[in-house]
């Protein structure tokens, strides 16, 4: 998706340079924000289609404003951080990010992550209903919709898609791997903590009773299972 | 204790004794005449009181003077001091051995109250010493201030207080105790109480647990050994507060300045690594272009490659400051090792520049109970380590092996090898090979990141070589629980 909108936000302005020069080359339409409270402010007046957010700033920082455009808005959001520890990441995934990429990164991997951040799973294959019906949980796949006991529940684009690929693979175990790599992208392979933290999410969101799950359950040593309601 | 009352007042009460006996006589002789019985009683009572009240000598004094009255006035025949009657041999005796026991009974008594009041306020003025000893601020001229508080609470003319640990006497009271500073020192190491009756100084030891802390000097004999023992107890637990004290301040002073450096050197290498990444999306986004002339694209891999450098060097300061920092926090869980082997295999990447790198872990290797992120450093470490310091193209050998209760992982290469004494040095913090310090580019950190992180998961790591056949390094890490799921 060239053409798409990114919004840039670093307090470092070799950072914003170097990033508009590279992004715009590349065919994306970039707006830049110094720190969180700027970045707010243009999510609220423009549509972006993803946001690159440095955690590392002054002000609300960029994990606050992570967790605020999340509340509000399902954009696809990068985070660019100098730490590379596992506990940040997992930090910055439960704010609700898409990704994580450390400092200093390479450009042909950052294109590459934010080809994947949007794009968006390919269609059902023609055997998935339309609408999934658990219960009290119902999720509609052509309106990209999920509704828990009538109420409907915000899902972000990479829980949605998660989600339907789950749907589509009902009731058989589907390796860490084979989830990244179908959600995220063939680039991904090794972010186990991605699905740990996604996985809770959805749970979260969609499981009656999220520490015990009906649905999404875990296969020890190989990574995931979902199961349908016998009928 | 001895009666410290001056002469004259002893003159005056055995005056007055005679007063009293010379009274009686008076009395019965030329006022009330009695039978010589009720005489005899009366001078018998007296010299009980006088006995009671004042002393054995002032009533040996009334017995004898009323001995002599008794005689004299009283006893037939009267006028003459002979004792014809045997009888009255009796009364006289009777005189004598009221007096003097009464005289000693009432002694002994008044020497008891005397005594039980002395160590009573002895009692109160130990106590008044611990309390205010536990309420001296242990900062600051300690020493001084016992020996003060010590001469103060027990108003001690003289004191004198041997500080072994500064090598010092501190000096307290009115006059200056006449006590040299060897005497005190040789008190202090043999631990033995020490009198000097001609000063009237007593040294008594000061120590705790056998070990020797010091002696006192203390002038006068107004207070008990008992609690000249107590004094000198007392002060060594308080001079042990103030060691221990001491102590943890400075342990904790060189921990602060530890974490302080820690914290500067993390965000030192972050504020280095902002600018290194414009420099690295730059580069890499020109090399990604591939439409430049072969030389410029060489140069560029050149900033690429030199910038990945500096990067990882900044990740083994940031690693290293986390871990003096005592920052190692160890997220633990069963991990098969292969995995953890691979994903480090694969990031090195270009790095192993087309080496043969030969991975024998057996598929049913049990898993290991690992934090896998600091594992995988651990295993890049020894890898990278085994890459720069062996000829390029040499091939690596990485093996793993389950014992009873851990997995043994070893990197062998076969490189010039290590010799003994560098064996011994090469985990040690900025060591870095003595033939290769000037040719090839490093921190001295890795191996010792590799080792602090083995040792926070309780393994062990170490290096077995022989010059110029090459070198093993290996390290082990707990086996996970075999019921253990993810």
């Amino acid at each position: 998706m060239t053409n798409a909108r990114i919004l840039v936000v670093d307090d470092e302005p070799q950072i914003r340079r170097v990033m508009r020069a590279t992004l715009v080359a590349r065919g994306y339409m970039v707006s830049t924000a110094r720190n969180g409270e700027e970045a707010l402010e243009k999510v609220r007046e423009e549509r972006f289609d993803l946001v690159l957010l440095d955690i590392n700033m002054p002000g609300i920082g960029g994990m606050e404003t992570c967790r605020i455009i999340r509340s509000q808005s399902d954009i696809p959001i990068v985070i660019l951080s100098i730490r590379n520890a596992e506990k940040e990441k997992v930090e910055a995934l439960d704010a609700g990010a898409d990704d994580y990429v450390t400092k200093p990164f390479s450009m042909p991997e950052l294109l590459a992550r934010i080809r994947a951040a949007l794009r968006r799973a390919p269609l059902l294959s023609s055997g998935t209903p339309d609408v999934l019906n658990l219960g009290q949980t119902v999720i509609n796949f052509v309106a990209r919709r999920v509704t828990v006991n009538g109420t409907e529940v915000r899902l972000t684009p990479k829980e949605f898609d998660l989600l339907r690929y789950f749907a589509s693979n009902p009731d058989v175990a589907i390796p860490h791997t084979k989830l990244l790599q179908a959600v995220w992208g063939p680039d991904y392979g090794e972010e186990v903590e991605y699905l740990r933290v996604f996985i809770n999410q959805l749970r979260k969101k969609i499981e009656p009773d999220p520490s015990h799950p009906e649905y999404l359950l875990t296969e020890p040593w190989v990574g995931y299972r979902f199961s349908l309601p016998k009928a | 204790m001895k009666s410290l009352l001056p002469q004259p007042v002893k003159v005056v009460r055995i005056l007055g004794a005679l007063g009293i006996v010379g009274g009686i006589t008076f009395f019965y002789y030329r006022i009330f005449s009695v039978n010589n019985v009720t005489v005899a009683l009366s001078f018998l009572l007296a010299v009980l009181a006088i006995a009671t009240r004042w002393g054995v000598i002032e009533a040996l004094a009334a017995s004898v003077a009323g001995v002599l009255c008794f005689n004299f006035f009283f006893l037939p025949p009267i006028g003459t001091l002979t004792i014809a009657d045997p009888q009255n041999w009796v009364a006289l005796s009777a005189f004598v051995v009221t007096a003097l026991i009464a005289s000693h009974l009432s002694a002994s008594v008044k020497k008891q109250a005397l005594e039980s009041t002395h160590r009573q306020h002895e009692m109160e003025r130990l106590y008044t010493l611990s309390r205010n000893l536990l309420l001296l601020q242990v900062h600051g001229p300690m020493a001084q201030e016992i020996t003060n508080l010590i001469a103060r609470v027990f108003e001690l003319p003289g004191l004198a207080f041997y500080d072994r640990t500064s090598d010092r006497i501190h000096r307290a009271g009115p006059h200056d105790i006449p006590v040299d500073a060897g005497k005190l020192r040789d008190t202090a190491v043999q631990g033995t109480v020490f009198h000097d009756a001609a000063t009237n100084t007593t040294l008594i030891p000061i120590s705790l647990g056998g070990q020797a802390m010091g002696s006192l000097g203390i002038q006068g004999s107004q207070v008990s050994e008992t609690a000249l023992h107590a004094i000198a107890n007392l002060t060594a637990i308080t001079l042990e507060r103030a060691h221990a004290q001491d102590a943890a301040t400075r342990a904790e002073a060189a921990r602060q300045s530890e974490e302080l450096k820690s914290t500067m050197l993390d965000a030192l290498a972050h504020e280095f690594k902002t600018p290194l990444t414009p420099i690295k999306a730059a580069v890499t986004s020109m090399l990604s272009d591939g439409d430049m002339s072969a030389t410029h694209q060489e140069l560029l891999r050149i900033v690429d490659e030199e910038t990945d450098r500096l990067n990882s060097m900044l990740t083994e300061a940031i690693q290293m400051s986390r871990i003096e920092a005592g920052q190692l926090q160890l997220r633990r869980s069963p991990q098969p090792l292969s995995t953890i082997v691979q994903a480090q295999l694969d990031k090195l990447g270009e790095g192993l520049e087309g080496r043969k790198v030969t991975v024998e872990v057996p598929e049913k290797l049990p898993r290991v109970s690992v934090d896998p992120e600091l594992t995988g450093i651990v295993i890049w470490q020894l890898l990278n380590n085994a890459l720069r310091y062996t000829p390029p193209g040499s091939p690596l050998i990485l093996r793993a092996s389950a014992g009873e209760t851990e997995v043994i992982v070893s990197i062998e290469d076969c490189g010039p090898g290590i010799s003994e004494p560098e064996q011994r040095k090469v985990f040690d913090k900025f060591y870095r090979g003595k033939d290769q310090r000037e040719r090839i580019p490093g921190t001295g950190m890795g191996l010792t990141i590799a080792r602090e992180i083995v040792r926070a998961h309780h393994g062990r790591i170490w290096v077995e070589s022989e010059p110029g056949k090459g070198a093993r390094f290996s390290f082990s890490v707990p086996r996970a629980p075999r019921e253990s799921l993810l």
